[in-house]
């Protein structure tokens, strides 16, 4: 060895370190690889395999007999869901482009109400949207009768599209709003410097740049709407769709070949939606996982032209519809009926308490469970497969995120089949649920943590390895204290996503392991709108509350690490 | 020798990128790696460190076959080009990051650390974060923590590209004193004529995947071996010093 | 404790490992239940000389224990079950759950059913559980008591009340549409109501389907009867409560909806009025079984044995389910008197309920079409 001429330091041995021989830290290493693939296959393509199997039995054999009988039968339906899935598409990213523009271009204390109108109405608990609507916009509705004097029928295919539309805004404008902020301050100098007024900057800089965005939104809205039952089998009235079909057969006549038939079908528009949102991501390169600057933007809106203004009033309308619905809702756990007049009443409150407190504190230890476990698997997921590029493992990354384009109830009902039986009974267990959201969300906390990945330099993982660490070193030493920001993303998306999943947990619940979107779909079910409404305030407050503290928290840490 | 290269080849897909590539090293000499981008000495850099295994031939230090180690187990260190620093950690933590795994307890790789920093002229930063210090000090803190694990080889590929030139040509003078006072054995990668010229004691010059030529700077610059060496060194006037190496580089 | 259960769990998940440790937590369970059923037979017996004796005397509780998992349409059923729980130290877990869930859950699940007892739901979807094997048979002495009527010949499900169907009407709404308030099923037909009935999905609502049986049973002709009546029916709500609801919000001035004791307690709230047609009502049993295959059959099996066998049991239970109709159920029950005339009810033949389900169904639902887009 070449000495170095410096002094010499002993090599005291560390009691702990490296207990542990490289050999069987290099099988560690393999494992764990090795069980996060397992879990891809078990969780994820054995339940798929399942559902498909069961599509395929014809009595006595297999066919493809219920898939004639869907195609012939749902036509209609599958055509009502392509329409209103196109229709909530373009609606709903020009709603989320709007409000995005109008929170970015926000002076002051305007742009923080925005995001956190943005931030709360996130949270959006299943079905009460409806509800709200129908109060506030029904036949008798407060705004449209008793404000405006009109009667209208709002159980259509109109009413299903405005509700998708308004409800899947914030998670886009959330998304637009962060490339905005991120975008290169520059160009727009750049382009007020050469003479452009503002509506050249906002039609020939803005909204071009933000062009990959909002793509994504028009594909992830497309999706989430084929996949929504809720919208439709609350205010659809007579008009249905497949998502609303596969709920009605599962609800009305328990026939869950015909159900697991209409779900593959569902499945194509689905996926296809998918390549092309993965193509056009390639295409674009992604752009999420940086931090964003508490930076406005400038660009005054109502100095745009017409275009500016028709953003403006766009985004105007939808924060107000959002804040009526959310008051709304808010205000329904609260009053109860006597004699026709609304009073304030705290009796809901008191009957949740009686027989529902364990219920929210159970959701609440669920969906911490699945957020902390679901941001590390997430984590170690993508490491293995963008980072050590381990062999198939593009086709394990299209397995997890195959979740994202299946219903809901699709993904539930595939848990139970898969998983009813000895040696794989999980059926009945807490397991079955954490486990099911866990990897219903996996596809979108595998974006985030990729995206992450990507700003850790190639660099700091070399030096770990040449300084004598291995690959677990790597992983304790750079990947996950690099991803830090995107924990934060995950854990977000994770907690507030399990508090309100609503299609896939509702096969899965058992007696005993009642969450409270469960019993918000039940007071639904039985007409208990103000019980409805109490819980998913309840929902909204504990996922604020939590996701401001863990906020808090990193921040704070955040804070003593730069210092 | 110390360091033998033998026969060294490597392939990505179609693209040859090592082609028979064979060098050897004595011990506590500079080799610098000279070629234009896209030649293949990253690539030989990243066969020497472990971090790419190559398709056939071998690799010996100080005796023992190494080729076949992965990084950690190779008794080698790294002052990556973007210097792979943690940021997560403060400048000392990442100083005495390697040492771990040498066993050592958690106050003497602290001490060692210091000592290192000291070394570098940045023992008063050592609570610092990362991002906290200049491109240069940075630089140094990359150096020093691959110096610290006193490894028998140590690899520096392009480090000082980041740098502006003032702080490069001063910071080649600080490594050729580390590494003549430490006797440590180096392999330097570089596409500078100018900074091979002046650290090296042995150029090896690369030309697409080969080895055109391995020399000392002063015979290398003498006797080009071939009309592409020449071109490439392309300086007209050196200054000498006394035990043959290059002090000066007169530009045309 | 359940904190700690919950943080291994979500450790094993993390680790991968998961499986193992699951099962095993779970086999402690179905381990306890099996225990009790040597016990079983003779308490059984024994249990039925109790119940001959007037004094609401329970049968001598057999050894029992660990949990009964129950999927019920209400979570207010919970003081009859902590009764329960007090007599013989079975733990109850309580889940509501609509009967479509429930059905289709246990038909996933595939014979490994995650609840012991279904307690509460329209008879039809018990008839179609019991014709696919999931269903438990349970016999008991008091079960003699019980009407023939209104429990399966072979003891695969029992009823523990009738749910009736009628009319809600909106008053508001029915004085702006100077609308007469109908009387009987006939009089819905009359076009003034056009647009201003809703009823639910048959397929989904079990009272609602008793409607759609019931008058084909005793119409002449039932399908052109339905016919007529989808030209004023607005929509066909996708959950039973949706015509309560609809009409209490003003949305619609007709209901076609269950009527119980919840119903009753609308009048003080809203403007509404509540309508029994003169000419006849058509009724369903709600449903009690034991799922077969079932972790804790045989706490399970006990609970029916142990509520119908004493009058204090019904009566709580009639109380929670603010319905007099178990008196119809059990003719000998005391302490209950029915609300209503029984002879308003319509003539129904139950067997038909499961047998012709399907085919009513399927029949039914281009009626229930969007007929705006099928044109």
């Amino acid at each position: 060895m070449s000495k170095a001429a410096g002094p010499d330091f002993p090599l005291r041995k560390r009691a702990s370190h490296d207990a542990l021989f490289p050999a069987v830290r290099q099988l560690a290493d393999q494992l764990i690889l090795l069980a996060l693939l397992a879990s891809i296959c078990l969780f994820i393509l054995y339940p798929m395999v399942c559902i498909l199997w069961r599509s395929l039995q014809d009595g006595d054999g297999v066919s493809f007999a219920m898939y004639a009988h869907v195609w012939r039968k749902y036509r209609q339906s599958l055509y009502n869901s392509m329409l209103t899935a196109t229709c909530t598409a373009l609606l709903c990213t020009a709603f989320s482009v709007a409000a995005a523009l109008l929170t970015a271009t926000g002076k002051g204390w305007l742009r923080v109400l925005g995001m956190g109108l943005l931030l709360i109405t996130m949270v959006s608990p299943p079905f009460v949207s409806s509800l709200a609507y129908i109060q506030l916009y029904g036949r008798r509705g407060w705004i449209t009768y008793r404000v405006l004097g009109l009667s209208l029928d709002p159980y259509n295919c109109w009413g299903v599209i405005l509700m998708q539309s308004l409800s899947f805004v914030p998670v886009n404008a959330l998304f637009l709003m962060g490339m905005l902020t991120k975008m290169d301050q520059g160009s727009l100098l750049a382009a007020r410097d050469l003479g452009a007024r503002p509506k050249h900057i906002l039609r020939d800089v803005v909204l071009p740049l933000i062009r990959p965005g909002i793509l994504v939104c028009l594909l992830l809205s497309f999706v989430r709407s084929l996949a929504d039952f809720g919208t439709p089998v609350i205010i659809g009235g007579r008009f249905s769709t497949i998502a609303s079909d596969i709920y009605m057969q599962l609800m009305g006549f328990s026939d869950l070949e015909k159900a697991s038939a209409m779900n593959m079908t569902l499945l194509l528009p689905s996926v296809a939606a998918f390549f092309l949102y993965r193509y056009l991501m390639v295409k674009t390169g992604s752009t999420s996982g940086e931090r964003s600057q508490q930076r406005g933007l400038w660009l005054p809106l109502h100095r745009c032209g017409a275009l500016g203004g028709i953003l403006a009033g766009g985004g105007i309308f939808f924060f107000l519809v959002l804040v009526l619905q959310y008051i709304c809702i808010f205000a329904s756990g609260f009053i109860k009926r006597v004699k026709g007049v609304s009073v304030f009443t705290l009796d809901h409150l008191e009957r949740l308490m009686r027989y529902n407190a364990d219920t929210l504190v159970r959701s609440m230890v669920y969906a911490l469970i699945v957020a902390l476990a679901g941001t590390f698997f997430a984590m170690l997921f993508s490491y293995y497969v963008y980072r050590r590029k381990v062999r198939f493992g593009s086709f394990f990354d299209c397995l997890a995120t195959l979740p994202y384009m299946l219903p809901g109830t699709c993904f539930g009902i595939g848990y139970i089949l898969a998983f009813n039986h000895p040696p794989l009974k999980l059926t009945g267990t807490a397991l079955i649920v954490i486990a099911n959201m866990l990897f219903k969300q996996l596809p979108t906390t595998t974006k985030i943590c990729t995206a992450a990945l990507a700003q850790i330099p190639d660099a700091q993982e070399k030096a770990v390895r040449d300084l004598g660490g291995d690959k677990l070193t790597v992983i304790k030493d750079v990947i996950l204290p690099g991803m830090r920001p995107a924990f934060l993303s995950c854990f977000a998306y994770n907690f507030s996503s399990s508090m309100t999943t609503s299609g896939a947990v509702l096969f899965l619940i058992d007696p005993g392991n009642q969450l409270a979107v469960f019993r918000l779909f039940d007071a639904v079910n039985k007409g208990e709108y103000s019980m409805a409404a109490l819980i998913a305030t309840f929902i909204i407050l504990i996922v604020v509350v939590v996701e401001g503290l863990v906020y808090l928290l990193a921040s704070r840490k955040e804070k003593a690490h730069v210092s | 020798m110390y360091l033998e290269l033998h026969q060294l080849n490597k392939r990505f897909g179609e693209k040859e990128v090592v082609k028979d590539l064979s060098l050897e090293l004595a011990q506590r000499d500079l080799l610098c790696i000279l070629g234009a981008s896209g030649c293949g000495k990253t690539t030989t850099l990243n066969l020497i460190g472990g971090f790419l295994a190559p398709d056939s031939g071998s690799i010996l230090l100080d005796g023992q076959d190494v080729t076949a180690l992965p990084p950690e187990r190779r008794p080698v260190a790294t002052v990556f080009q973007s210097y792979g620093l943690f940021p997560h950690m403060t400048v000392l933590q990442n100083v005495a990051y390697g040492l771990k795994f040498q066993g050592m307890d958690r106050a003497a790789a602290r001490k060692k650390g210091l000592y290192y920093l000291e070394l570098v002229g940045l023992a008063d930063r050592a609570g610092s974060r990362i991002h906290a210090l200049s491109g240069g000090q940075q630089q140094r803190v990359a150096l020093a923590r691959a110096l610290a694990v006193e490894p028998k080889l140590c690899l520096l590929d392009e480090p000082f590209s980041n740098l502006d030139a003032a702080l490069r040509t001063k910071m080649r003078h600080e490594l050729k004193r580390f590494q003549e006072e430490l006797g440590i054995t180096m392999v330097f990668v570089t596409h500078d004529q100018e900074e091979a010229l002046i650290l090296a004691d042995r150029i090896a010059v690369m030309e697409e995947g080969a080895l055109a030529q391995l020399a000392p700077p002063e015979e290398l610059y003498q006797n080009p071996a071939s009309p592409s060496v020449a071109r490439f060194l392309g300086v007209d006037e050196l200054v000498w010093r006394e035990d043959g190496t290059v002090l000066k580089i007169i530009k045309q | 404790m359940k904190m700690k259960k919950l943080a291994s769990l979500a450790l094993a998940l993390a680790l991968g490992v998961s499986l193992v440790a699951c099962g095993g937590g779970n086999g402690a369970q179905s381990s306890v239940s099996s225990s009790g059923t040597g016990s079983q037979s003779g308490t059984g017996s024994q249990s039925g000389t109790g119940s001959q004796s007037q004094e609401p005397q329970e049968p001598a509780a057999p050894q029992l224990s660990g949990t009964m998992k129950v999927v019920a349409t209400n979570e207010t059923y919970v003081t009859l079950f902590d009764e329960f729980t007090a007599d013989t130290g079975v733990k109850v877990e309580l889940l509501s759950m609509s009967s479509g869930d429930v059905l289709s859950k246990l038909r996933a699940e595939g014979g490994t059913p995650s609840a012991d007892l279904w307690f509460g739901g329209g008879i039809d979807a018990f008839m179609s559980a019991k014709a696919d094997g999931l269903l438990e048979q349970v016999t008991f002495d008091a079960a003699a008591d019980l009407a023939d009527d209104f429990k399966d010949a072979e003891g695969y499900w029992y009823s523990k009340g009738l749910t009736i169907v009628g009319f809600l009407l909106n008053n508001t709404l029915m004085g702006e549409l100077s609308l007469e308030a109908p009387a009987t099923w006939d009089d819905l037909l009359d076009p003034s109501y056009k647009g201003e009935i809703i009823m639910s999905n048959p397929a989904i609502s079990g009272t609602n389907y008793a409607v759609v049986n019931a008058l084909l049973q005793t119409k002449e002709d039932g399908w052109s009867y339905f016919e007529a009546l989808n030209e004023n029916i607005a929509q066909y709500g996708r959950r039973g409560a949706d015509p309560m609801t609809k009409v209490t919000a003003d949305e619609f001035a007709i209901g076609i909806t269950y009527l119980d004791g919840t119903i009753d307690a609308l009048l003080d709230q809203y403007d509404v009025e509540i309508v029994y047609p003169s000419d006849g009502i058509p009724w369903i049993p709600d449903g009690v079984a034991v799922f077969k295959n079932a972790e804790n059959v045989e706490a399970a099996k006990y609970f029916v044995e142990w509520l119908f066998s004493s009058d204090e049991n019904l009566r709580l239970l009639a109380e929670i389910d603010q319905k007099t109709s178990v008196k119809i159920i059990k003719p000998n029950l005391e302490g209950i008197e029915l609300g209503y005339d029984p002879a308003i009810l319509m003539k129904e033949d139950l067997s038909l309920f499961g047998a012709q389900r399907a085919e009513i169904l399927e029949k039914f639902e281009p009626l229930m079409g969007d007929k705006a887009v099928n044109e």
